[in-house]
């Protein structure tokens, strides 16, 4: 048995200094089931190798520890440690040659961490990991969908916010050994967008949320994920909350969202029926009926915020009707209990410059005002400017998308072939 | 401007130092800060979640936590005569009582800014509760703002204050700006 593992740390040693870091992930891949086998002496293993000139080496049997058979109930259980050890120390340019290994050591630590309960522990070791594996900013490893599983789980937001509000424009090519060429497993794509929409729903940046659910449900597919149905429920409620209606899916999303996740969401849609008929009893009635259902998908907390949210839709149609109004008057027709409930309500949506109005509490009155005019100031000049550059960005990265298609062989090859499909055709056509 | 570059700067060192600490629970002086700070923010989100991940055994031996986390329930709520209260009711220790103080500072000036845009007219007490301070130093305080009192009816008269904006870009950085857009355009 030892001796397996002493030509394990030789072939290592000599493929490490040699610098053949394909032909080791190669062997590195064959030998797991070694590794797994001899668990009790892999710590032997770690002093033997060095943690800058062997990463790749520890890595295989850091992957060994977490996926050997329970360990749990060992008292000196240091996996973490040598894997914070590892993570903080290891050789960048090394690991890029074994991704999907370097990825898969992170999801067993996240697992390891969320079984452990303590998933603040990991939240700084993974923005370590993705900084190192990512070969620049915007580009989206599976590590991403790890750190924000462990980000809402320690319900402390702020670093995963640093990675969500960079766009993402390029993906990290895992499973380099895969025989279909590199890939990337769709589920963390899936992963990263819904766990980044709970997010941003967590810091109330709904259109962010809006949008990452969007980008979730919109993924090509050929069969339902759970993860786009729960996504979709997600993105009814969000517009419901934003827009006081569900903005229609775009048109590029698959089939399968219409077909099958749609009829699997009815009880969201008829809540979103009921919100736009604008009566509260109704979104009430709604509410009850299908308590059940939205208590089961944890997003009661969402549509209570939906059936608060119509109160001041309301009074934002009052605006479009009045110029003044009694506060008591306010509160009938909305639907509230008293006029100081009202006032309360018409002071959060001022501060919030989500209506323009006056109140007089010496009549009791509210005066509706029109929107201040501000188009014309340099504020406005300096949103437009903001929304050019960005437009100017999203052509250049088009652009230059583009030109990477064409010049992909395989493009060139398909279009090829297919315009010498084409031509006869065109001829006999001609005749 | 200083104090407030200087907390943010203080903020973001609190947040590391929770991250990095060896068993996940760091030290409850670290948490009393950041907690206040968020609050001095006016960032409830993240400190409701604060209060959230801060473990059970550091609250029960840290009653500040508790007090602070008060006014962040007051001000999650709006209730304003119940932030000033929460404020006032304690002394606060050493390590928060700098935060606090502008803590209140900020959320007066808050309410008096929705005042002045929300009101035409107002009741003596509103703004009392609003502000946290008594008639008598409110009245002139008002007063010296240009905004007017009914003695008779108890009313202020709040005037509505004009937003100015700020920053000026230089029109050379502009110009430039404009020369990029019309490039763009054209080709």
């Amino acid at each position: 048995m030892a001796s397996a593992l002493e030509q394990f740390v030789n072939t290592v040693r000599t493929l490490s200094s040699h610098g053949n870091f394909r032909e080791l992930c190669e062997y590195l891949s064959k030998s797991t089931e070694i590794l797994v086998k001899n668990t009790q002496h892999l710590d032997n293993v770690l002093e033997t190798l060095d943690i800058q000139q062997h990463s790749l080496g520890i890595l295989a049997v850091l992957c060994a520890k977490f996926t050997a058979p329970s360990t749990a109930n060992n008292a000196h259980d240091n996996r973490f440690t040598q894997t914070q050890e590892f993570i903080l120390n290891c050789n960048g340019e090394h690991i890029r040659f074994a991704p999907d290994t370097f990825a898969e050591l992170c999801h067993l630590l996240t697992n390891y961490l969320v079984e452990q309960r303590q998933p603040l522990k990991g939240i700084y070791l993974l923005e370590k990991a993705i900084s190192k594996l990512r070969l620049f900013d915007s580009q989206l490893t599976s590590i991403h969908a790890d750190l924000c599983q462990l980000c809402i789980l320690a319900k402390c937001f702020k670093p995963a916010l640093k990675l969500l509000d960079i766009d993402i424009t390029g993906i990290c090519q895992e499973q380099s050994y895969n025989p279909n060429g590199p890939q990337f497993d769709a589920k963390y794509f899936l992963l990263y967008y819904y766990y980044g929409g709970k997010v941003y729903l967590a810091v109330r940046n709904l259109e962010r949320a809006l949008y990452f659910f969007e980008v979730a449900i919109t993924t090509p597919a050929h069969a339902v994920s759970h993860i786009m149905l729960e996504a979709y429920k997600k993105y009814i409620l969000v517009s419901l909350l934003l827009h006081g209606k569900v903005l229609p899916v775009p048109k590029y999303a698959s089939q399968v969202v219409s077909r099958f996740i749609k009829p699997l969401s009815q009880p969201y849609h008829d809540l979103a029926t009921a919100f736009t008929s604008n009566s509260s009893s109704e979104l009430n009635a709604v509410l009850v009926r299908h308590t059940e259902v939205f208590t089961r998908d944890h997003n009661m907390g969402l549509v209570k915020q939906v059936s608060s949210v119509l109160y001041k839709k309301n009074i934002q149609r009052l605006t479009k009707t009045f110029l003044t109004l009694s506060l008591s008057d306010v509160a009938s027709r909305v639907g509230l209990s008293s006029p100081t409930e009202a006032e309360s309500h018409i002071l959060q949506m001022i501060e919030t410059q989500q209506i323009f109005a006056t109140i007089n509490q010496k009549d009791g009155m509210v005066i509706f005002r029109d929107e201040p005019e501000k188009f014309s100031g340099p504020e406005v000049l300096k949103g437009l400017e903001e929304q050019l550059q960005l437009c100017m960005d999203l052509d250049k990265q088009i652009l230059s998308m583009d030109e990477e298609i064409q010049v992909n062989p395989q493009y060139v090859k398909k279009s090829a072939g297919f315009q010498e499909e084409e031509q006869p055709s065109k001829s006999t056509y001609a005749m | 401007m200083v104090v407030n570059n200087n907390i943010d700067k203080l903020a973001e060192d609190l947040e590391k130092q929770e991250l990095e600490a060896p068993s996940g629970i760091t030290t409850p002086q670290v948490y009393e800060q950041l907690l206040a700070i968020y609050l001095y923010q006016n960032d409830l989100c993240n400190a409701k979640y604060l209060w959230k991940r801060i473990p059970e055994s550091v609250k029960t031996s840290t009653p500040e936590l508790k007090n602070i986390w008060t006014v962040g329930q007051c001000m999650w709520k709006r209730d304003f005569s119940g932030i000033y209260k929460a404020l006032n009711e304690v002394t606060w220790s050493d390590t928060v009582v700098d935060i606090m103080k502008q803590v209140q500072e900020s959320i007066r000036n808050r309410a008096v800014d929705l005042i002045s845009q929300a009101y035409s007219s107002i009741t003596i007490d509103t703004v009392c509760a609003m502000t946290g301070l008594t008639p008598d130093i409110c009245i002139p305080a008002c007063v010296e703002k240009g905004w007017s009192f009914e003695a008779d009816t108890n009313m202020i008269h709040p005037v509505r204050q004009v937003v100015e904006p700020a920053g000026q870009t230089s029109s050379e950085d502009q110009l430039y700006k404009l020369t990029d857009f019309v490039s763009f355009l054209e080709n």
